[in-house]
């Protein structure tokens, strides 16, 4: 309990920081323009679809980590700890797909195709919906938290192989940082972005964390209370 | 110790053998179900008429069958164990937990490739006659399959164990089992597709897939290899 204030004042600063990343995207950044001159403006996206999605791969690595250390524990703080990130993750892939099926449409005139990194992304998700589908079927407590374990670390396992796989086939989804990088401006404005969503996440996650040992005592409280 | 547990291992296996031999519960219901796959594919393809290729899209509908077959059984497997108390037993001898994964695997590998080798002739039989044959030659799909189906039966003799446990234990298997086998699904559909069309990239193109196959078996049997104590003592 004894965490402080961080997660209150990241909170605050990722709010504070990604508003900022919206003025910058529409007033600083430079658009982005075809190959004919026309400007892209359903490019603005990137600054929160990028970031939001490489902060759900990060929060989902936490997801396998705290199962690790549950199996090798067994202590039920790992599992609680497993079982937030991976709502992180949930969150955070639900925001991905939205702002990504919102720039399919707008750039490649479909709402979805199964083209190789929205299908893996797709997995992606499947498996942390999975998650907690499995969790949701499980009475025993012990025995929850040792599947949910043992299937998120195979899930981690699983979405960098299904992500790659697809590789061997030809993507459409553009590739930014392979394909000759950014402006600088455009640079500055994607990792402040950046930046901004790890610390929400990280807040979310010390907060929901807070939350469930808050709720935890109460229950303690009220058996000791003979409730 | 090695020979110890090479004993308790053939015991466990040729104990499903046996079981399966008597009652044939399995490979009946995992063959009829893939017949009856056949005939919704009939169904599914009867308006495209004569001019579809169904070589193009044999590979899939291949797969799409072996997989569900795959869960049928999967969950037979260890339906019986459960029902019968044969778990708790099995957990209550002095037998090695990775002997006990490795036996299941071994089973369910085992009546999964026999199911697989009787339907594909079924399939041939009934979707490919008068069609061009097989562009290459026969090594190639037996190396799909069984390379597809170590990887099915490692992650599934886990993922079967863990949902026999749950409320829902169908729907279960499948929620966890078919997102987690995309990767080989995908690998094996190519593979196939190399073996059965041929052409002049196709000996490259088969072995890239399989090389994916080999990598996902590698990685997910030694996972689920790894997983299993914790699960099945949960």
């Amino acid at each position: 309990m004894k965490r402080g204030y961080l997660a209150e004042v990241m909170l605050a600063l990722g709010a504070v920081i990604t508003t900022a990343t919206f003025l910058l995207t529409f007033f600083w950044a430079p658009p982005s323009v075809y190959p004919d001159g026309r400007v892209d403006f359903a490019q603005k996206i990137f600054y929160f679809h990028v970031p939001v999605a490489e902060a759900s791969f990060l929060v989902f690595f936490f997801t396998a980590y705290y199962g690790v250390r549950f199996l090798m524990t067994k202590r039920k703080e790992y599992d609680v700890k497993a079982r937030i990130a991976t709502e992180v993750t949930l969150f955070f892939v639900l925001l991905t797909m939205a702002t990504g099926i919102l720039w399919t449409r707008v750039e490649w005139n479909v709402w979805w195709q199964w083209e190789p990194r929205l299908t893996t992304y797709f997995i992606m998700t499947l498996l942390v919906i999975g998650y907690f589908v499995l969790r949701n079927s499980v009475d025993d407590e012990e025995r929850r938290a040792t599947y949910a374990a043992a299937f998120g670390i195979l899930a981690f396992i699983d979405a960098p192989i299904s992500f790659f796989i697809t590789r061997v086939v030809q993507s459409t989804h553009p590739v930014v940082f392979k394909s000759g990088g950014l402006e600088p401006p455009m640079l500055a404005t994607f990792i402040v972005g950046q930046i901004g969503m790890l610390m929400l996440g990280y807040a979310f996650y010390q907060l929901r964390l807070k939350e469930e040992e808050l709720k935890e005592r109460l229950e303690a409280l009220k058996i000791g209370l003979g409730g | 110790m090695g020979s110890l547990s090479w004993r308790q291992f053939t015991a466990i296996l040729r104990k499903d053998i046996v079981m399966e031999l008597r009652t044939r519960e399995m490979l009946t219901s995992m063959g009829l179900y893939a017949i009856l796959t056949m005939v919704v594919y009939q169904i599914a393809l009867v308006e495209a008429g004569e001019g579809l290729d169904v070589r193009l899209v044999m590979p899939g509908l291949v797969w799409v069958a072996f997989i569900f077959m795959s869960m049928l059984g999967l969950n037979r497997s260890f339906v019986h164990e459960k029902d019968q108390g044969c778990l708790e037993a099995l957990l209550l001898s002095p037998i090695d937990r990775p002997v006990i994964f490795l036996s299941k695997f071994t089973g369910n590998l085992l009546f999964l490739l026999v199911v697989e080798v009787l339907t594909l002739p079924v399939f041939a039989f009934l979707f490919l006659q008068g069609r061009a044959g097989f562009g290459g030659p026969l090594w190639m799909l037996a190396l799909v399959l069984v390379g597809a189906s170590i990887g099915i039966s490692g992650i599934g003799t886990l993922l079967a164990t863990i949902s026999v446990n749950t409320t829902g234990k169908d729907i279960m298997l499948a929620v966890l089992f078919v997102p987690l086998q995309y990767p080989l699904l995908r690998a094996a559909v190519g593979a196939t597709f190399a073996a059965v069309i041929g052409g002049p990239d196709a000996m490259a193109s088969f072995w890239t897939w399989m090389g994916w196959i080999g990598g996902f078996d590698i990685i997910m049997v030694l996972a689920a290899f790894g997983l299993y104590e914790f699960v099945i003592e949960a």
